[in-house]
This record gives structure tokens, C-alpha cells and sequence, in this order.
């Protein structure tokens, strides 16, 4: 491990605190505050399910449980009711709204929504099954032959429908089925979930006296519809399109930082109006023939000027290998800036930074943006060999200028001691608390190959740094 | 932090079922002050063969209701419950109409002083054919008999008919409204459970065919 560089170095900083031409932000009030509206969003999501069972007990569902028939039709109700909320909550998560993506950060909105997945799913074929069993039992006939007369229901075989789409998109999103295709058949496939949630609506209209005409119960229910696409509609469609055709952004030039990496630059229009904070990423779609089905989900590795911005790829997939060969010139279409591995994250007082190979490009862009006194940050830079200290030039330039520390560690991964790091450094009794004297007080941004990113965490972790205070970007999805 | 919301989501969502659990509660009892909602399978031996009903004005066959209304009650099939007119305990005087559509007005209360449940008031005796009351799955109408002022038969013209469930839940519904309704010798009856569309078409017609007989 080398140190190249040491503070304290009398910077700028200090005269622009003492003239009050910066400030220095709180990072625990910050913190606080958004974790404060982090646990509305969760409580705002146990009430909507409970809405949606205070819905059934407002038609007078309690008084239906009297005979077992009863008893299992309520249920199967219930059951409906509280599922397709779940579907909903799960749609407005996905739909990459700003607040939530401020407030949680996508990856962790992804999360929230993978689990709901499941349950949504089983409470849904529990309302198909127990009301089919609960009007069989009322009618005298089995469930089987019910199928068949609920087909001649007026809107019921619309929401057969909705339920055989949904077990197909669900399906295909467990990890095991989900490795098999490749992200955009996935993706084409998760999107009849739209359909599926559409096709429901009619009978939950017209068939359950719940959502009686002119209620305020359906007023409410078709509110909730209204909010989750218009939600998807708006920030994952209509928004993207219209600033990507407003920046007018095409490729103007490819450059070879090293042996399969490339940063692409971009020509556009108002490019500093995209209000990207440093470390977010953006999903990239560039539209040549050969490219134009695969987004990239990318952070800018520079913070954008006027009419110029930059990211750094290494070609992972077969999709990133082509873009290498794009000429200058091609548009780009965009959708974000999204992610929470920004300066506005910070929930304490000192900045620790461990990143390896091409996860340093989101710390680029951070470390160019944040407001850091001097001495309040420490870099790790990590890589196998020195032909992937990408852009380690830039870092070292950026933290002479914000007075940061930079450590760095070139190797392949240590055999015994803590695997995120080369062998000689683990001989030598490098430890993470070593690098990093501060740690407790420091909030930990890691960005690098998963498995290593784990590594790095799990080691922080065990000294304490309690969960909030780490920071991991994730491509994951 | 994550304590916090699990608290207030628990709390969230505690007032909201109550305030919906109250909403309903508050609905049943001004929609019918007396609504006991019955389950139609305590009165299974009132289930109608299984056809469909017909259109017409024939009579549907109801083998446990005694041709004689005078004793009809004992053997009503359902559970007794406080609307049923029993002599011996007086009728709430207020009891709200099982719709909305009906008038209270039309039918302020059997007296207590009548020893069976007998006419409170005459009008003309006849057929009467009540309004078709429209419903989300399909017209409702009946047709009542009165004869010495009392509703001797009521006849479903017309039951929800749309969808083989909606006519399997009118064929269960059909003759235990009737039932009730020659028991009580009003519309003032409950809604049979599971079929409240064609209870409400069901008397709401009846209502208006009483109106017309000058059934008081």
C-alpha cells in the first residue's frame, strides 16, 4: 500500500467556509431527515394495505363471516383487495419517482419491490382459489365447476387473464428462471405486468359490490390506479423522452483509457440543467442499429459542463462491447440521474472511500461534486494490475485539489488474510481500520465487483460501522 | 429508525381499519336498523330446484311455505330474528327501509296490538305488478297477490339474470325472500346474504307493488 499524497494542505476551502460562500452541510441532520420520511414511505405502505381491507369492512364485511361459505368468500375478498394494493405499491416503486429515489435510492426501492413479488402473487390465487371454493360452497357445486360458471360473468375472463399473466411474469423474475434470459426478454416479459394489473380492473368494478358506483370507496381504488401508472407513465416514459429529445445528445467522441475500457464523450444541449450529483448514473440507450435494444445503466464519470458530459465502460457484456465500436455522432437517449451514491447520502462527519477497478467512475463524478473540508476524506483505490488504475490520475489530481487522502493497493486478492486486498498488503498486517482511523465517524462509499464489494462490507461490518453509514452502488437489476 | 416505522404503520393502519370497520358498521345500521343478515344456507330447504327461473308469472313451486300465511310462521325456515312479527314483541316503529329506493313512509309498522301478522290495513285486493327495478346484473320485478289484505304470493317475474352465478344466486335468493316477505306481510325484510343485488331489485319492486295495492 502507497500512500501518494497527505494532507493537510492549506486549500481554498477553508477561505470560502470563513466567507461563508459555501457551507458546510449537517450530514447527521440530513441523515435524520431523511430517514424520518424513509418511514413515512414505509408506513405509508402498511396503511395503503390496510385501506385496502378497511375498503371490504366499509361495505359491511365484517357482518360476512357468519357461515364458513361466507367466511372463505370474505376472505378470498380480502385477499384480492390487499394484493392488488400490493401490485400497485410495487408499480409506484418502480416507476423511479424522485422523492423515493432521494429519500431510499433505487436500489433499495428495487428491493422493497422484489419482495412484494411473492406475496402479491400468493394473496392473489388465494382470492381466485377461496372465492372459488367460497361461491361453490354457497351454490352447492365444486370449485372445479365454478371456474365454469364464473367464466359467464360478464369481465371474468378478463381477470383470469390477469392472473395467468402475472404467475408468468412472476415466474420468469425468480433468480433461478430469470438467468436464462437475458435482461431485455426479461425486461419485455416484466412488462405484461402492466397488462396483467389492467385486465383485473373490470371485474373488480363490476363483479365485487365493494367498489359500488359513485363510492368513495371506488373513487379511492381507481385513485390508487391512477397514481401507480400515471407514476410510470410520467417518470419512466414521458420524462426520459422529453429531455433526452431537449438535449439533443449524441456521441462525439470514444476514448481508450485502457485495454478494454472506454470513456464515451457527449455532445448536447443544457447538459449542466440534468441536476446529476456526482456518483449518480444514468440508463444510457444509444441508437445504432447494433445497440439500440440494450440500456446501460451508468454513472457519469465527470460532472457535466454545458454542452459536455463523460462516462467511463469497461465492455462486461456483449451489449458494452459494441458500444466501443459506436461512431461519433450516434444519439443517445437517457433516462435518470438516478442512484443515492451521492454527496447528498452522507449521514456522517468523515468520508471514507474504497473503490476497485471501474467503480472508481461514480467516485470521480462524487468527488469532483462533494463539498469535503480538507482531511475529511481518505481514498482506497483498489486494482489487480496497474493496467486498471483507471482514471487513478484524475482521482489523484481531484484530491490534491480537496485536500483527501489517497491510499492505494495493486495485486490480486490475498489468499489468507481479508480477501478485498492484495497479498503483500494482508502480510503486512494492513487492516481496514488501519487505512481508515476514523471509520466509526465515517460514512463508507463502495463501489467495485460485488463480490468484493461484500467483502469490504462484511469487513466494515464486523468493526462496527453500523448499516446506515455504508454506502454501496449496485448494477445489479 | 426502522422501529419508528414499523410504529407508525401499525398505528397508520390500525385507525384506518377502524375508521373502515365503523363506516361499515354505521352503513348496515342506517340502511336497516333491524338487518340481521341472514345466510341463505340456514334456510337450505327453501333452495328451489335447480332451473332457471322463469320469466313468466307462474308460480314458482315452494314446497315448505304453507299455503296458509296465517301459519306461516313456525315453520319459517329461517332463524327467528326481530323483524319477524311476533305478536309478543313489538316492531321497532322505525325500522328503516332495506333500500333506499323504498319510502319509509310506505310501511311505518305492523301494529303490536295485532294477535297475528295479520293486515295492518287493508287496500284492494289482486294482482299487483311492481316496477322493474334495474340492477347491475339484470332487471328484477314481482308480481304480489293480496287477497283479505294480506300478501297471499309474491311471484318473481324477473331475477338477475346475468351469468350462469348471477342466475344460481337468484334461484337461491328467490324463495327465501318470498318466504320472508309472506312471514312479515311487508318488504321490510332483510337482504338474504350473498345475493344483496337481487334482494335490493327484489324488494324494491315488491315495495312498489304494495304501494300500488295500497298495502298499509
Amino acid at each position: 500500500m502507497t500512500a501518494t499524497q497527505s494532507p493537510p494542505q492549506p486549500t481554498p476551502f477553508d477561505a470560502l467556509v470563513a466567507t461563508h460562500a459555501i457551507s458546510v452541510p449537517d450530514r447527521r441532520r440530513q441523515y435524520r431527515r431523511r430517514a424520518r420520511i424513509a418511514d413515512l414511505l414505509v408506513a405509508t405502505i402498511w396503511a395503503s394495505g390496510a385501506a385496502a381491507a378497511a375498503l371490504f369492512l366499509a361495505s359491511g364485511g365484517a357482518a360476512r363471516f357468519a357461515t364458513i361459505a361466507d367466511g372463505v368468500t370474505s376472505v378470498g375478498v380480502l385477499a384480492g383487495l390487499i394484493g392488488t394494493d400490493f401490485i400497485l405499491v410495487m408499480l409506484v416503486l418502480a416507476a423511479r419517482i424522485p422523492l423515493i429515489d432521494r429519500v431510499i435510492g433505487h436500489d433499495r426501492a428495487l428491493a422493497v419491490h422484489r419482495s412484494l413479488g411473492k406475496p402479491a402473487l400468493y394473496l392473489l390465487l388465494g382470492h381466485g382459489v377461496l372465492l372459488l371454493v367460497g361461491y361453490g360452497m354457497t351454490s352447492g357445486i365444486n370449485p372445479i365447476v365454478e371456474i365454469g360458471a364464473m367464466f359467464d360473468i360478464p369481465d371474468m375472463p378478463l381477470a383470469f387473464l390477469g392472473l395467468g399473466l402475472l404467475i408468468v411474469v412472476v415466474i420468469c423474475s425468480l433468480v433461478a428462471v430469470r438467468r436464462r434470459f437475458s435482461y431485455e426478454l426479461w425486461h419485455l416479459i416484466h412488462l405484461l405486468s402492466y397488462l396483467a394489473v389492467l385486465v383485473a380492473v373490470p371485474h373488480q368494478l363490476s363483479v365485487g359490490g365493494i367498489l359500488a358506483a359513485n363510492s368513495l370507496q371506488r373513487f379511492y381504488w381507481i385513485g390508487l390506479y391512477v397514481l401507480a401508472f400515471g407514476a410510470i407513465g410520467g417518470y419512466r416514459f414521458i420524462a426520459p423522452a422529453v429531455m433526452s429529445v431537449r438535449r439533443r445528445m449524441t456521441v462525439s467522441q470514444i476514448e481508450t483509457v485502457a485495454a478494454g475500457v472506454v470513456s464515451i464523450h457527449f455532445a448536447g444541449r443544457d447538459l449542466e440543467t440534468l441536476e446529476s450529483a456526482g456518483g449518480q448514473f444514468f440508463i444510457w440507450r444509444f441508437w445504432s442499429l447494433r445497440t439500440w435494444w440494450h440500456s446501460h445503466p451508468v454513472s457519469l464519470s465527470a460532472v457535466p459542463t454545458g454542452t459536455h458530459a463523460r462516462i467511463t465502460v469497461r465492455d462486461l457484456g456483449s451489449g458494452s462491447r459494441a458500444i466501443s465500436a459506436l461512431k461519433p455522432g450516434t444519439r443517445v437517449s437517457f433516462e435518470g440521474p438516478y442512484g443515492l451514491f451521492t454527496d447528498a447520502a452522507r449521514t456522517a462527519p468523515k468520508l471514507a472511500i474504497v473503490v476497485a477497478g471501474i467503480g472508481v467512475t461514480p467516485i470521480r463524478a462524487l468527488l469532483e461534486d462533494a463539498i469535503i473540508a480538507p482531511g475529511e476524506t481518505t481514498i482506497l483505490l483498489r486494482a489487480s494490475t496497474i493496467d486498471e488504475t483507471y482514471l487513478w490520475n484524475e482521482i489523484a489530481e481531484l484530491a490534491r485539489q480537496k485536500g483527501a487522502t489517497v491510499y492505494t493497493m495493486i495485486g490480486s486478492r490475498a489468499i489468507t488474510g481479508p480477501g478485498w486486498m492484495p497479498q503483500t498488503d494482508a502480510t503486512r498486517g494492513v487492516t481496514l481500520r488501519g487505512v481508515f482511523p476514523d471509520l466509526a465517524d465515517s460514512d463508507l462509499y463502495l463501489c467495485g465487483p460485488g463480490a468484493w464489494v461484500e467483502l469490504v462490507r462484511a469487513d466494515a461490518t464486523a468493526l462496527g460501522v453500523p448499516e446506515h453509514q455504508i454506502h454501496l452502488e449496485r448494477f445489479d437489476w | 429508525m426502522r422501529k419508528r416505522a414499523i410504529a407508525q404503520g401499525i398505528v397508520a393502519s390500525t385507525a384506518i381499519l377502524i375508521v373502515g370497520w365503523q363506516t361499515g358498521a354505521s352503513g348496515l345500521s342506517s340502511s336497516s336498523a333491524a338487518r340481521v343478515t341472514r345466510s341463505a344456507t340456514d334456510s337450505a330447504p327453501a333452495q328451489p330446484p335447480k332451473t332457471t327461473q322463469p320469466p313468466n308469472a307462474t308460480q314458482q313451486p315452494n314446497p315448505t311455505q304453507p299455503s296458509n300465511p296465517a301459519s306461516a310462521l313456525p315453520v319459517t325456515p329461517s332463524p327467528a330474528t326481530p323483524e319477524t312479527p311476533a305478536p309478543a314483541t313489538s316492531t321497532p316503529p322505525n325500522v328503516a327501509a332495506p333500500t333506499q329506493t323504498v319510502k319509509p313512509a310506505a310501511h311505518p309498522a305492523i301494529p303490536p296490538a295485532a294477535a297475528t301478522p295479520a293486515p295492518a290495513s287493508g287496500g284492494r285486493n289482486g294482482t299487483f305488478t311492481g316496477t322493474v327495478a334495474s340492477t347491475q346484473y339484470g332487471p328484477v320485478q314481482v308480481q304480489i297477490t293480496v287477497a283479505s289484505s294480506r300478501i297471499t304470493d309474491v311471484i318473481a317475474l324477473q331475477l338477475t339474470n346475468q351469468g350462469r352465478r348471477s342466475v344460481q344466486i337468484s334461484n337461491r335468493a328467490a324463495p327465501i325472500l318470498r318466504s320472508e316477505v309472506l312471514s312479515s306481510q311487508s318488504a321490510n325484510v332483510a337482504s338474504v346474504s350473498g345475493a344483496s343485488y337481487t334482494s335490493d331489485g327484489y324488494l324494491t319492486s315488491l315495495q312498489s307493488a304494495l304501494d300500488l295495492a295500497g298495502f298499509k
